[in-house]
């Protein structure tokens, strides 16, 4: 059934559902009788009859009773007896009725078909015009130029069309329909070939419930079925049940089988007595039936039914061939563009901005109107989409209800809960879970198609005229059109595929990235092993001549100092106080390649105690000056205290050291708290800096002044910037030429 | 020279460091002997009064001072020795060295060093230390005037 019902359709659907049910427990297999247009002849193994069908009495001249116990070499000649027990002993008489050739009984003519089932082998003898030596070449130049004109046929449309025409000629019949079963079981009338007389049926949808499921599975065993004329009185077999089981007789297989009453009543009320169906089976499913209808009884001879069954199967075979050419191609399409998407993805550090790169392919890929990527806490969005709290509410609902990685829908309205549905135009999702762990979701949408319906009969007509207890099928068969609302195209099981193959390659791609973060975090720390070796040797090496150098020169000026010119003194003085300075610098290295390695000791620091002591220490440099220190509210934050002392030390330093010559120099530290971090700013009036070289200040060994100017060896910042990031906080400065700096750090609250 | 003091014995293989480091033992004005070694081998051996000192008296230094990067045996693993020998186990050892790095300090306070001196650019602070351990480690003794206290001992075997 179809999912979203103009009103009106829901009490269609439940008598449609009574009468459905009904039909499905009616066993149609075991009528207990045959058309009374041939006769059946149930025999055991020894080729006995053991029980015939009433219509014996017509073509044999035997009355069935008289029959059963009866030698069947009693009825057939030699020859044709011959035929019978080489039939016997063939193995596919179990699957299908074999045909054996024109027997003679009674001075008739019959087409002989026999078969195994029950426990039985069932003979059913059809009257036949053909002689005994007559095949079936009258059908041959039929089929051939079917099978002729079937291989210009491009579509399933026209390989319809043209089975239609074919089966018109073969049949006589006034009118044939070719139909196909949608995803619910409605057959829809792809193509027909009618006399004038008759209505056209042509793409209408015939309900489910018209052919219940053992009827389907009938038509997969028999694959033609004809019903020659809907008043003949079923003639019924003697004795009722199979003497051999003791239950009625199955004749599933039997081409005579008679045709259940209510099947009967619903080609009366179609204004059809004779009717036949070809069956079309495509990769062992009933995808369709060539059905044919004669306002008249209508006899189909034998062979005439051999060719269409056979036009039947070859139809078969050009549809699925046709469909897998048709998906073959639909297949190649969505690879192609599943390989354009992926190689933008892997030209990009993450998958997401691989997808946003080319939307167009994103959309074309699952044909969709519009598409949400949601990634490690985003949602992107592209098309037509609904908005991003819609789509989040979609997430959740999708990951408490579907454990699935792939799920869609083609009528959201009634697959997914009321307060999940608002979702606008769109009426269909597909969504694919990237992870199973996090609520990763690529999700395609498409828009509502609202689609007309028309109906061969309304269907809520069922049985509205019959006694309630009898089954009864529905009387109209006039057109009646509904509008489908509330549901896009439905998703293809080539697009489910698609999309958990771009997902699995999207997997691909995110472990090969996270196995080459792996490999890049090796080579750091390889190669931070080695910083540490050089620093090592740096810490050794360069020291030591650093310090012979002050050494000497120290013990020269206090030895031969008096004996030196003013210059030479004041040359000695200068190698003293370079040598020391490169002393210092390569001090000042090492602490900051310490400060990367050493552990952390985290622990409550409170910030005002800790920018007191340090001021306290810095005593010695602004003695002499007039410092004014300011302080506004501060935290107790979480870190090193040590580390965080530097951290102050340099700040506060650098702070009175570029304030040199104010008067006087106001130092002013302030606290701010946001919802996560903890905010510090150490505010000077000195002499500030240009903000173009801001990027800079937090380097090694940058400077923005003259030595002579100010003095340092350019390593204090970075300090600060490597101890706070360590402490997995954030360093930034704010400043103007001659109008002061402010040097902020935050620090995460714990 | 006085017989009734202990040496020091000072363990350093770069010759600069050395003399710096005499210097800097001279004008701190012990009145010890200094011996002399310059590797870590050669160090043990004194220790152990064996090789080329295998006729020397018995009896150890009043306090070693032990450059941690030497030849062959480095600082450490002689201080390793040292503190796992009972008779030398009770010898105070000075460790020095250029090295700020964590993991020697850390090594040689487990090892159970004495004391641990980075040997400071500026030659005032480092004669400064060298005196303060003199006094704290050796015995002070009034020198006579102008006279060297120290006993050099060949460099060279």
């Amino acid at each position: 059934m179809n999912p979203v019902m103009t009103s009106g359709r829901a009490e269609q659907t439940a008598a449609a559902r009574d009468l459905l049910n009904a039909c499905e427990r009616e066993p149609i297999h075991v009528p207990g009788s045959v058309q009374p247009h041939g006769v059946l002849l149930c025999m055991d193994e020894n080729l006995r009859i053991v029980q015939a069908s009433e219509s014996a009495d017509v073509w044999l001249s035997h009355s069935a009773d008289a029959l059963v116990g009866r030698e069947c070499a009693d009825l057939l000649g030699e020859s044709d007896m011959e035929r019978l027990r080489t039939a016997r002993g063939r193995a596919d008489i179990e699957e299908s009725p074999l045909y054996i050739g024109v027997l003679t009984a009674n001075a008739r003519h019959f087409d002989g078909v026999l078969h195994r089932n029950d426990q039985l082998l069932q003979l059913e003898l059809e009257p036949t015009r053909r002689g005994q030596d007559m095949g079936f070449g009258g059908i041959y130049p039929l089929v051939r130029s079917f099978v002729s004109n079937l291989q210009s046929a491009s579509s399933v449309d026209a390989l319809c069309e043209l089975a239609a025409q074919e089966t018109k000629t073969i049949t006589g019949f006034g009118r044939i329909l070719v139909y196909r079963f949608d995803e619910d079981g409605h057959g829809q009338v792809l193509a027909e070939r009618r006399d004038e007389s008759y209505e056209s049926y042509l793409g209408m949808l015939f309900p489910a419930s018209d052919v219940p499921p053992q009827a389907r599975e009938l038509y997969l065993r028999n694959r033609v079925r004809l019903i020659a004329d809907a008043n003949a009185s079923p003639s019924p077999l003697h004795p009722r049940d199979n003497p051999l089981s003791g239950a009625p007789t199955d004749l599933s297989f039997s081409g005579l089988r008679s045709v259940s009453p209510v099947h009967i009543q619903y080609m009366k009320n179609m204004g059809t007595l004779a009717s036949m169906s070809v069956s079309i089976v495509v990769r062992g499913h009933l995808w369709g039936l060539i059905s044919c209808h004669n306002a008249e009884p209508r006899q189909v001879p034998f062979d005439a039914r051999i060719a269409c069954e056979h036009l039947g199967q070859i139809l078969s075979l050009q549809i699925e061939a046709n469909e897998e050419r048709a998906q073959t191609h639909q297949r190649l399409e969505l690879r192609r563009i599943l390989v354009g998407l992926l190689s933008a993805i892997a030209d990009r550090d993450d998958f997401v901005a691989g997808l946003m790169s080319s939307p167009t392919d994103l959309l074309a890929f699952a044909g969709a109107g519009g598409a949400a990527i949601l990634f490690g806490g985003r949602c992107e969005l592209f098309g037509d989409t609904p908005d991003e709290a819609e789509v989040l509410k979609l997430v959740d609902w999708l990951s408490a209800h579907s454990s699935n990685t792939v799920f869609s829908s083609a009528c959201i309205g009634r697959d997914l809960p009321a307060d999940v549905v608002s979702m606008g135009d769109t009426a269909g999702v597909m969504a694919v879970s990237i992870s199973q762990v996090h609520r990763n979701y690529i999700i395609w949408f498409r828009p509502e198609v609202r689609r007309t319906v028309t109906w061969a009969g309304r269907p809520d007509k069922t049985a509205t005229t019959a006694e309630p207890t009898m089954l009864s099928p529905r009387h109209s068969f006039e057109a009646w059109s509904e509008t489908h609302t509330g549901c896009s195209r439905p998703w293809s099981a080539g697009e489910l595929d698609a999309a958990l193959e771009l997902r699995s390659a999207i997997l691909t791609i995110v472990l090969r990235r996270a196995e080459e973060m792996a490999a890049l975090a090796h080579e750091l720390e390889r190669s931070n092993r080695e910083l540490e070796a050089f620093s090592y040797s740096v810490s050794h090496d360069l020291r030591a001549p650093l310090r012979h150098i002050v050494g000497y020169a120290d013990l020269l000026r206090e030895l031969e100092g008096e004996g030196l010119s003013d210059r030479g003194r004041t040359f000695l003085a200068n190698v003293e106080e370079s040598a020391t300075f490169a002393g210092t610098l390569v001090d000042d290295l090492l602490t900051f390649s310490q400060m990367g390695r050493a552990a952390l000791r985290p622990t409550q620091v409170n910030i005002r105690e800790l920018a007191e002591s340090v001021i306290k220490d810095l005593d010695a440099e602004t003695a002499g000056r007039n410092v004014r220190w300011e302080f506004g509210e501060l935290p107790v934050v979480r870190g090193d205290p040590a580390f965080l002392q530097m951290v102050m030390r340099n700040l506060l330093s650098n702070a009175v050291k570029y304030s040199r010559g104010r008067e006087p120099a106001v130092i002013r530290i302030d606290g701010e708290d946001t919802a996560t971090t903890h905010v510090i700013h150490v505010r000077d009036n000195g002499v500030g800096f240009n903000m173009k070289y801001v990027g800079k200040l937090f380097g090694v060994f940058q400077r923005l002044h003259r030595m002579e100017d100010f003095e340092g060896t350019g390593i204090g910042l970075a300090n600060v910037r490597r101890i706070i990031e360590r402490h997995d906080g954030h360093v930034w400065a704010e400043g103007e030429t001659g109008h002061g700096a402010v040097f902020s750090f935050d620090l995460p609250k714990p | 020279m006085s017989t009734s003091l202990k040496p020091i014995l000072l363990v350093e293989d770069n010759p600069k460091d050395l003399e710096l480091t005499l210097i800097a033992l001279e004008k701190s004005q012990l009145a010890n002997e200094v011996v002399i070694t310059r590797d870590g081998v050669d160090a043990l051996d004194y220790l152990f009064c064996r090789g080329d000192y295998e006729s020397r008296h018995n009896g150890n230094p009043a306090v070693i001072l032990l450059d941690l990067k030497l030849p062959r045996l480095d600082g450490i693993e002689v201080l390793q020795v040292i503190r796992t020998t009972p008779a030398l186990r009770s010898v105070p050892v000075v460790m020095l060295t250029s090295s700020r790095e964590e993991t020697d300090l850390l090594r040689s306070y487990e090892l159970g060093v004495n004391a641990y001196v980075v040997k400071p650019v500026a030659f005032g602070e480092f004669v400064e230390a060298i005196a303060d351990l003199g006094i704290f480690w050796a015995v002070l003794n009034e020198p006579p005037p102008g006279s060297t206290r120290v006993a050099r001992r060949s460099a060279q075997k």
